[in-house]
């Protein structure tokens, strides 16, 4: 028997294809879908028996569930002044660096370097800072206002979290800014000085125009990553003190695996989080898109 | 007229100039904090934190060293991430190769499966995930948390290999099939060095995010035997614990793998960063 000339292709694809389909659906579609399903139930993770209860676990998660509601907020609250500083300060040492003649490269491999680092090292080394370095400075010098409960209180272990994951992530975004901005040709630059515009008019009207698809990378980025924040608030705070700095991925990492292990209900706040990354993913792109085309 | 704009772009530059040297001290602070106090006793720490250490002393990373079981913490870190990257590497780009030479209905499909993969996040997944590694009995174990990576790795691999393939000139192939070689021979002989620039970026990108990766190992990694260097620090740290002089050497020690291999290969990790952060 011979195969067709197509069929053999395909055959030959799908053995190609099979070793990655195989890892990626146990370790990525299995645990998806079943997640899923086990959202809608009880069950607790030990016990090999459940029941099914419907979107009792949603519903308990959006109205019942105080610290659920709070970890949202909390981490609604943290990607907005995430998306918004990250890229405008990236931005911001991007257009510096880029400027710089001799020291570009060397400004540029320090201001990337905290990327390397895990930001569980990262966490823990501000924490010295907050807790001994910051108070130290503070009682030593004029700069009493540092003197502050960066860990302990709840208004300033929000900007401690901030400032910690901004230390860790502007780097990444302006290495993308980065390489947008030398992707503008010089030669438009040059033209636009010579009609006699100044380096703000050409920066507002050809650089930024240009390099809006950068943004948008940097943008969905920011999003994606600081919706699932968890290593930096683990490091710090723990998500303390109480649970007031608790961000999502905190919340069901502790209902699943420390607090009480219901692993059902726990499975509904993750289903809830994949909704929330997914949706605005979705249409931050198609609104970024829109506006590119209109310029 | 002349010197008024002469001053005024003196005025721009020392700008510039401030704005760097915030963000320069910003980011180098807590590393130069960290380091310098590492090589102090705890009675200097408390009396003289930011002043430079009376004289430089290792007793710290000794016991910090010991602490953290650094040796076999970096073992088997080094073991989870090779398996992680080299499955990435090798069955990314063998799928990512041939979604991107075939054009029909089931290959768009399969390519597209993996692709949705990215609006999934991690945390959504890890409570079955956990359950599963349980059941096949890889829980617990260096070995099968790289299985695991190769997982979660292999869709943005594969992306990038499906949109690099398509510089690749299919009379390559051609000539090749025309001398008369097999399918895997024309993968492994030629296709696979030709994929190297991509390659590159792929394990730049793995290595990091693997390397640094805390949650899984958190939750896979039950024995303090098998402990990746993140997971022996973070056991340092009771949340009441206040010894920061051996706790900054342990933390110096965990991040000094990375600094130095970011140091030396610098261009190039920069630029796979870079790369994989546009095309992806």
């Amino acid at each position: 028997m011979k195969l067709s000339k197509s069929k053999k292709k395909k055959l030959i694809m799908l053995a190609f294809v099979m070793p990655a389909l195989i890892f990626y659906t146990a370790f990525v579609l299995l645990p998806a879908s079943g997640g899923f399903w086990y959202s809608l139930t009880n069950w607790n993770g030990l016990n090999p028996t459940y029941k099914m209860v419907g979107l009792s676990n949603y519903v308990e998660a959006l109205t019942d569930d105080m610290y659920f509601i709070n970890s949202l907020l909390f981490t609604l609250k943290f990607v907005f002044f995430m998306v918004l500083l990250q890229n405008t300060i990236a931005l911001l040492l991007a257009v510096l660096v880029e400027s710089r003649q001799k020291s570009k490269g060397l400004l540029r491999t320090i201001f990337f370097m905290p990327n390397m680092i895990s930001m569980i090292i990262g966490g823990f080394i501000w924490m010295f800072i907050f807790t001994e370095v910051l108070p130290f400075i503070a009682a030593n010098t004029i700069f009493k206002f540092l003197d502050q409960s960066w860990i302990g209180n709840p208004n300033f272990s929000f900007y401690a979290i901030l400032i910690v994951s901004l230390w860790g992530g502007v780097g990444y975004i302006m290495l993308i800014y980065i390489a947008a901005l030398q992707g503008v040709p010089n030669n438009l630059k040059e033209a636009a000085r010579i009609d006699g515009a100044n380096d703000f008019q050409i920066f507002r009207h050809i650089t930024l125009p240009m390099i809006l698809p950068a943004i948008t990378v940097g943008i969905f980025v920011t999003l994606n990553s600081s919706f699932k924040v968890f290593d930096a608030v683990y490091a710090l705070t723990g998500g303390g003190p109480g649970r007031s700095t608790q961000v999502i991925a905190l919340n069901i990492f502790e209902e699943a695996f420390s607090m009480n292990n219901r692993y059902g209900y726990a499975s509904a706040k993750a289903m809830i989080l994949f909704t929330i990354v997914a949706l605005i993913t979705v249409v931050q792109l198609s609104l970024m898109k829109k506006r590119e085309v209109e310029l | 007229m002349e010197i008024k704009s002469f001053k005024q772009i003196k005025f721009t530059e020392l700008l510039v100039y401030i704005v760097l040297f915030i963000y320069l001290i910003f980011t180098l602070f807590p590393l130069l904090m960290s380091f310098l106090n590492s090589v102090k006793t705890e009675g200097e720490i408390m009396n003289s934190i930011i002043s430079l250490p009376s004289k430089l002393q290792f007793k710290n990373y000794i016991t910090a060293f010991q602490k953290i079981n650094f040796l076999r913490s970096l073992w088997n870190t080094l073991v989870v991430t090779s398996i992680g990257v080299s499955g990435i590497v090798l069955f990314g780009s063998m799928a990512g190769y041939k979604l991107s030479r075939n054009s029909g209905k089931l290959s768009s499909l399969i390519f597209g499966l993996f692709v949705m993969s990215m609006l999934i996040p991690f945390h959504s997944i890890m409570i079955t995930l956990t359950s599963i590694s349980k059941n096949l009995r890889i829980q617990g174990s260096t070995v099968g948390l790289g299985l695991i990576y190769i997982g979660l790795g292999v869709p943005m691999a594969i992306f990038l290999y499906h949109g690099f393939t398509k510089s690749i000139p299919r009379e390559i192939e051609e000539a090749a099939i025309i001398d008369g070689c097999g399918e895997l021979q024309l993968f492994f002989k030629v296709i696979f060095p030709l994929l190297r620039p991509i390659s590159a970026t792929v394990m730049i990108l793995n290595t990091l995010w693997i390397w640094n990766d805390f949650l899984l190992p958190l939750l896979m990694l039950v024995d303090s035997d098998h402990y990746t260097l993140l997971l022996s620090t973070n056991m340092l740290f009771g949340r009441y614990n206040n010894d920061w002089s051996s706790i900054l050497a342990a933390l110096i020690l965990a991040m000094l793998p990375v600094v130095i291999i970011y140091l030396l290969l610098q261009k190039n990790i920069v630029k796979g960063v870079a790369d994989g952060a546009i095309k992806g």
